[in-house]
């Protein structure tokens, strides 16, 4: 149990990514009126860039 | 030797203050001798013991009072009854001062152990710090940990927050919390594994539960549509909070730290741009580390009645 929330932890800012980066990005977007890019909706963009983000923030330990 | 001795209340062990050694320094000043310095600690202690206790149900009102607020702020802001801008303001006031109420049930200024009231303490320390994902038993470890070990490159568990300048330490804050960085809570677990005490090991527990507790909110509400409330009523305010809180509460009045260990030079005198309130008492923090029984907000008035004795000692009392 320890060692699966631990690892949970581990992959944390991957799961913020997809959990609150990417739907805090489409709903941004519909609160401003900007349109996503390539007939994308607005969930779709979001998860384009939180995905690759906390990703990026997973492997690299950083979020900059 | 002679021995006296300083408690921090409810501190696994008490701080050794020897009289002929110099943990309790001379700075600047060497013509006292060991007769002297016994008599102005004397007369210190006496002073200071005017300052201790007084009236601590504000800080239990503001508590509470301030944690049904915020809960408050996320049905209200869903529903559209409050507007985010302004919950937002009152969410980043309310996370950042949290600390300080949290603070003084951290030395268990509202209620020692054993007493009647002793719950009362207890839940001020543990609702005051949930806006910004801090539980309390790890806050109290670690704040104990740091005044026994201020200033100790190895030991203060808040020796990450040092920078060469006020620029530096806000970029600090944030840069201590990123998710590979051993800084901030990062480093306070790391810590708390190699304790290794039944305390510590609740502490860790006690962050993890809270640490699920806060993504699992912010993940639901995210998805349910309401990622805006869920970002302006808690995670932004949570990191404005400890960004202020971590500058304010520890750069500020410990910078610079290096070598600092000292009674007398743990903390500094200085005047804030914000002024004392805004700072959140941290001008006179040095009277806080000499007498932590002593409540936050009425620490300045204790300073100003030991300024002569303090000036004697070699503390720069020029700032205020």
């Amino acid at each position: 149990m320890e060692n699966a929330v631990k690892g949970l932890f581990k992959i944390m800012p991957f799961l913020f990514g997809i959990g609150f980066v990417a739907p805090l990005i489409a709903q941004t977007m519909i609160y401003w009126g900007w349109r996503p890019p390539l007939g994308l909706t607005p969930i779709s963009f979001g998860l384009l860039i939180g995905v690759p983000w906390g990703l990026y923030a997973t492997i690299r330990g950083r979020w900059v | 030797m002679s021995e006296d001795r300083i408690s921090l209340r409810d501190a696994p062990v008490d701080i050794p203050i020897r009289d002929d050694v110099p943990a309790i320094p001379l700075t600047g000043d060497e013509t006292l001798d060991r007769y002297t310095r016994i008599e102005l600690l004397r007369e210190e202690r006496a002073i200071a013991e005017k300052f201790h206790g007084g009236r601590m149900w504000p800080y239990v009102v503001a508590a509470w009072g301030g944690f049904a607020v915020w809960l408050s702020l996320f049905p209200l802001t869903m529903l559209d009854i409050v507007p985010l801008p302004i919950a937002f303001v009152v969410s980043c006031v309310l996370a950042t001062g949290g600390y300080v109420t949290s603070h003084e049930a951290m030395h268990s200024n509202i209620a020692r152990a054993g007493t009647q009231y002793r719950w009362v303490n207890e839940w001020v320390g543990k609702v005051s710090t949930i806006p910004i994902v801090f539980p309390f038993s790890m806050a109290r470890i670690m704040h104990l940990e740091h005044h026994y070990h201020c200033n100790d490159p190895e030991k203060d568990p808040d020796y990450t927050d040092e920078a060469p300048n006020a620029l530096m330490a806000w970029y600090k804050t944030w840069y201590n919390r990123q998710p590979g960085v051993d800084g901030s809570i990062h480093h306070y677990k790391r810590i708390l594994a190699e304790m290794g005490t039944p305390e510590a090991d609740k502490a860790l527990k006690d962050t993890l539960v809270l640490q699920l507790l806060f993504m699992t909110v912010l993940f639901t509400m995210a998805w349910a549509g309401y990622a805006l409330e869920a970002a302006l009523v808690w995670w932004l305010p949570r990191h404005i909070g400890l960004s202020y809180i971590r500058f304010y509460l520890s750069w500020a009045p410990h910078h610079p730290r290096e070598g600092k260990t000292g009674r007398y030079e743990q903390a500094n005198i200085f005047k804030s741009r914000l002024g004392h309130v805004m700072s959140m008492c941290m001008e006179t923090h040095l009277i806080h580390h000499l007498y932590p029984s002593i409540p936050n907000h009425r620490t300045k008035a204790a300073y100003l009645a030991l300024k002569p004795i303090l000036d004697k000692r070699g503390v720069d009392v020029s700032a205020i």
